[in-house]
């Protein structure tokens, strides 16, 4: 009799469970098995009346049933939360290509990350990062540089003057002679900065930003300048850059030579960039002239230098495509804004 | 400079072609810039010979011409009017491409056909100077004699291949034909000819040089002064083949004496200056200084006043030639000169350059002799211009030469070592390879072990020591050994520590975390308008500012004195360009001096400086971000009321540490504001960076933190308007002791109902304590203490 009341009540609830369509139905239902006049309840109330005989096998299957229906329930709860979350996930949306809040991001100027990317990879090669004045001594910026008052290799760069004896810097090799003179060789140091010569065009710049490089020790040769620009060249553009020497001619240098970079944009095939030749003449350099080893007091037998020396504007058109230099100068945010 | 391939090849037996030569030539560092085939738009021009003039039968400006052009006849038609039957022209046929840009095919006019087209000398690309009857208005009317079919490039001589090379400061001698045809010679090892210095002089004459001028030298910057003498000058056309060479390199032909002057300087590198004999006053030259007050009228028609800083040529009453760098009109050669005196000289490089510059005048004389002409260099020039008076046969050459002659040139001989020469370019070259490429530099050898025993030619003046040499050797054996050696870094030197700049790393800190907020970084011209002072309203030192001497512009004539300048020009040209609502900073230098004109170098001083031009931007959000930046150091600093003339002096504070102003940032002085064209609405900052360095070394030490929660009381005081926030938050965190954690003004509000000139402000003090949970007893009697401590101080009442 309990048995078949109790199989009658499992039966139904299943069935109205099955019909169910929302948690508050479950929750009535619930009320109605197990609350505290719930028929599961109920049930159990009765097991008094229950013969102890009996009593065991009728409470096993009472709670039997109360381990199914609970079962059910819960199992029906479940899937009824889960399309109520389903629901709402479907309905809750974005639109994610509406802008976003947070602070935009501003930009670094493209000389300075040059500058960045050039002195993080000399310092790792054992390279001192320095500065020096941008007005300086004629001294300095020429005469210790080998190229004396009223010289011909003046020619080769219009200078700004303030004095007679005191410029615009018109070549970071003036931080040279200074480094020269206060630091004991071994060394290698890098110096970026501010240039300025008197020249102002679509290509010229009247003030513009060189690194210079200067390596004196007792055995360096053309061979580490070689290998030493391959690995700077290749780090900032490229792991398939190549260089290639040419000779020139610098006051302070003997051997001079100009530094050609693989076009980093064609891969030396030849693009606008490169002017059809797939090559980019991007720096000098060459044998520190002893000349000026001397003249800064450094014993030019017993040690060596080399130096190099490149601009740095150039490098970040390159670099960023950049095609008018004086874009680097104007400030404008359309021009900024694309260097993020 | 430029030069001819024939030219070179009158010195030089070379077959290679005009590219290969130009090619290796770059390679050897003598940079060939451009290659012109002078004959490139004269190809299907041919001379030939107009048979039969006849009328056309539709056209009466038009004549219908039967001209023999070698292999056939053509028929062609004219319009010009100078033409004849027998007339040898030149004839531009189907495929010919003028220089003018006209294509030649056959056309018919009016029914009558054309097989191509007379040529006048403008088509053909030349002048009357350079060809005679090339200058006329019609067609150019050849020599009678001119073979009839031969290529017009033959016929005129202008078939050659000119090359532009660019030679550095340190080759002198190379600027010259035959500077260039050495260099070709040593590349290809192929030997030098010589130059032919012949001519002949009329033994029966018995005049000598002197019996027409004396030379007198009284300037050391004269080192060498030659003179020869021609009489019974032939002042006329010169010959094609010269015409043609010259005109070549771009130099207009004029007659014979001018042109052997102008074909030397180009050939030798020597500049010559002919003088009119019979104008020389006195008959006698004097080299020297020139007086104060003296001026010369010079072939350009400009006068030049000079003074003693300027040599000149003179005779005995006045300068006749602004020596080395222009002649003058009172003595110069004219048609109508008989007797030349013509002088080879070589002055002192430097005062030539500075008497240049100074007036004003570059001459391809001057040019030549401001990089230095080499004392034997002027025997050379000299002989070859009487070769040439000779050949040509324009005048006498008068028996002798004046020479006066200060410095002597000769071999120089120097030693150098094979082993160092491998050690400086990192490459072993062959020892015979080294050797043969010196000798082919006309550098005699002698080889002793390791030892090179060298004997220099006085024109190399530039090769003085073992890198001289090294560099010899390499730039003709070839930069290209480097393309593919296999050298480790460094690989014979010792280890270097790298180290990035301080106080450039502490800049970059600062630049990422402005970057971050939304700053663009912007980098200036550090030159900029005066004016800048007066907009700026600078007063103190930033009012000195550093002039340059040879500005290209006013706008960028001076050193800045302050980054506000850069920023506040930068912030209204992107307004002007309708970039609104922006950020921005620089990390630059500006430049101080107390005196002027400079003594000694000024202070550079490194600033970086933010501008802000944005809506709902104010003076704390402009605090914020220099705090920000101010944290990232270890700096102490306290805030004054600023004193920088271009901010708003209510709205404004100073960075001061160690009490020195290291910074100051705030709104925008109006004025300045007006001045530079923008809203009232800008905030800008500004930060010494060299002086933040010092404390730029952030040491951490950490204390302990506490177990237990953090409790927050808000608390809303009352005050008068003056009192001041940072007062009221001192107090706050000293009335709450050891409990202090952190306090925050986080609203402001004023209102009628709290009184007039009354504040509200509200805080959030949070307190802590390391050992236990605070009760709410033990808060509020801290928050008590507080009120009662901002009561008492402040008469600040609880809201």
């Amino acid at each position: 009799m309990i048995i078949d009341e109790l199989e009658k009540i499992k039966e139904n609830i299943l069935k109205e469970l099955a019909d169910v369509k929302d948690i508050k139905s479950i929750n009535e239902i619930k009320v109605r098995v197990f609350g505290k006049n719930g028929v599961i309840t109920n049930l159990s109330k009765g097991m008094r009346d229950i013969s102890p005989e009996e009593r065991p096998k009728i409470g096993a299957l009472i709670n039997e049933a109360r381990v199914l229906l609970t079962d059910a329930i819960e199992k029906k709860e479940k899937v009824l939360e889960d399309e109520v979350l389903a629901l709402k996930l479907a309905t809750e949306k974005v639109d994610i290509t509406q802008p976003g809040k947070d602070v935009k991001l501003g930009a670094l100027h493209p000389i300075n990350d040059v500058i960045d990317k050039l002195t993080d990879i000399c310092v790792n090669m054992g390279f001192s990062v320095v500065e020096g004045p941008e007005i300086e001594y004629d001294y300095y910026n020429f005469e210790a540089m080998n190229i004396p008052k009223n010289h011909p290799s003046r020619d080769m760069q219009d200078t700004f003057f303030i004095t007679e004896d005191i410029l615009l810097r018109s070549q970071t090799s003036a931080v040279q002679a200074r480094e020269m003179e206060s630091r004991k060789p071994p060394f290698k140091i890098v110096c970026p900065g501010k240039t300025y010569r008197n020249d102002s065009d679509a290509t010229h710049s009247p003030i513009f930003n060189q690194m210079e490089g200067l390596v004196v020790d007792e055995n360096v040769s053309m061979a580490d300048l070689k290998s030493m620009l391959t690995i700077l060249m290749k780090r900032l553009f490229g792991e398939d850059t190549a260089i290639r020497f040419r000779p020139s001619f610098f006051p302070f240098t003997e051997p001079s030579i100009e530094v050609d970079v693989s076009c980093p944009n064609c891969h030396g095939k030849g693009c606008s960039t490169c002017k059809g030749s797939g090559m980019l003449e991007l720096l000098g350099a060459g044998i520190v002239n002893p000349k000026v080893l001397e003249m800064s007091g450094i014993d030019s037998k017993k040690y060596k230098g080399f130096a190099f020396g490149f601009g740095l504007d150039r490098t970040a058109m390159i670099l960023d495509g950049i095609s008018d230099i004086r874009n680097l100068y104007k400030n404008d945010i359309r021009f900024l804004d694309q260097f993020k | 400079m430029k030069v001819t391939y024939n030219w070179i090849k009158e010195f030089l037996p070379i077959t290679a072609t005009p590219e290969d030569v130009a090619k290796k030539l770059t390679n050897a560092g003598m940079e060939v810039e451009e290659i012109v085939y002078q004959n490139q738009h004269l190809h299907d021009v041919v001379v030939g010979k107009i048979l039969k003039i006849e009328k056309h039968p539709q056209a009466d400006k038009l004549v219908v011409c039967q001209v023999d052009i070698g292999e056939k006849i053509v028929q062609i038609l004219t319009a010009a009017t100078n033409v004849f039957e027998g007339a040898i022209v030149p004839v531009s046929l189907p495929g010919a491409d003028l220089v003018n840009g006209v294509k030649i095919q056959p056309t018919k006019m009016r029914g009558v056909e054309s097989y191509g087209m007379f040529c006048s000398g403008c088509e053909l690309g030349i002048d009357e100077n350079y060809y005679e009857g090339a200058g006329v208005d019609g067609i150019l009317i050849l020599p009678n004699d001119m073979k009839v079919g031969m290529p017009i490039d033959k016929a005129l001589m202008l078939d050659d291949v000119v090359f532009d090379v660019n030679i550095t400061p340190n080759r002198a001698d190379c600027m010259s034909v035959v500077g260039i045809a050495r260099e070709v010679s040593a590349i290809y090892g192929i030997e030098m000819k010589k130059i032919n210095l012949n001519y002949t002089i009329d033994v029966y004459d018995k005049d000598t040089v002197r019996d027409y001028v004396n030379v007198e030298v009284d300037t050391e910057n004269c080192l060498r002064y030659m003179m020869a003498v021609i009489k019974d000058l032939k002042i006329e056309r010169s010959p094609i083949w010269m015409r043609a060479r010259l005109n070549a390199v771009g130099i207009k032909p004029i007659n014979t004496m001018v042109d052997i002057t102008n074909y030397v300087l180009i050939e030798m590198g020597q500049p010559l200056h002919a003088f009119d004999q019979q104008l020389i006053e006195g008959k006698k030259i004097i080299v020297r200084q020139a007086k104060q007050g003296e001026s010369i009228e010079a072939l350009n028609h400009n006068s030049y006043q000079l003074d003693p800083n300027t040599m000149v040529i003179a005779n005995e009453q006045y300068p006749m030639v602004i020596a080395g760098v222009i002649g003058g009109t009172n003595s110069c050669i004219s048609d109508t000169t008989k007797i030349c005196a013509l002088e080879s000289a070589v002055f002192d490089l430097k005062s030539i350059r500075v008497t240049s510059r100074k007036i004003g005048v570059r001459t391809d004389s001057s040019a030549r002799y401001e990089k230095g002409v080499n004392v034997a260099n002027a025997t050379l020039g000299l002989n070859r211009a009487l070769h040439l008076v000779s050949k040509i046969g324009c005048g006498k050459i008068v028996r002798g030469l004046i020479d006066n002659c200060k410095v002597q040139n000769d071999y120089r001989d120097i030693t150098v070592s094979l082993s160092l020469i491998n050690d400086i370019l990192g490459v072993k070259i062959p020892d015979n390879d080294a050797i043969r490429i010196l000798q082919n530099l006309s550098i005699e050898v002698k080889r002793l072990g390791d030892k090179l025993y060298l004997k220099i030619p006085p024109y190399r003046e530039d090769l003085e020591n073992d890198y001289d040499i090294a560099e010899e050797i390499i730039r003709i054996y070839g930069y290209d050994v480097y393309d593919n050696i296999n050298h480790n870094l460094f690989e014979n030197s010792k280890v270097t520590e790298g180290q990035h700049h301080p106080r450039l790393l502490l800049e970059r800190k600062f630049r990422n975390a402005l970057i971050e907020r939304g700053f663009y970084e912007n980098i200036s011209y550090s030159l900029v308008n005066p004016s800048s002072v007066d907009k700026l309203m600078l007063k103190d030192i930033r009012a000195n500012v550093i002039k340059i001497a040879n500005p290209i512009t006013e706008d960028i004539s001076c050193m800045r004195t302050s980054l506000a300048h850069s920023l506040l020009t930068n912030i209204a040209y992107n307004e002007s360009v309708g970039n609104k609502e922006l950020a921005i900073f620089e990390c630059g230098r500006i430049y101080l001096t107390e005196e002027l004109p400079l003594i000694k170098l000024p202070y550079e001083k490194d600033m970086i400086a933010l501008a802000v031009n944005k809506e709902n931007f104010d003076f704390f959000n402009m605090k914020g971000i220099i705090e920000n930046l101010l944290s990232k150091t270890s700096v102490k600093y306290q805030l004054v009321r600023s004193k920088e003339p271009y901010l708003h002096p209510g709205i404004s504070a100073d960075i001061i540490c160690d009490d020195r102003v290291i910074g100051s940032f705030g709104k925008l002085h109006p004025l300045v504001a007006k001045n530079y064209d923008l809203p009232t609405t800008i905030y800008y900052g500004e930060i010494d960076t060299a002086m933040l360095l010092k404390y730029s070394t952030k040491k951490y030490n950490a204390t302990a933190i506490s177990k237990y929660p953090i409790v927050e009381r808000d608390l809303a005081v009352v005050v008068d308007e003056d009192v001041l926030a940072g007062d009221l938050l001192n107090s706050i965190k000293s009335s709450c002791g050891a409990l202090f954690y952190d306090v925050n003004l986080f609203d402001i509000y004023r209102n009628e109902n709290i009184g007039k000139n009354k504040k509200s402000m509200t805080f959030k003090i949070k307190l802590s304590s390391l050992n236990k949970t605070l009760t709410d007893e033990e808060v509020n009697k801290v928050i008590q203490k507080v009120l009662k401590t901002l009561n008492y101080k402040y008469e600040a009442v609880l809201r």
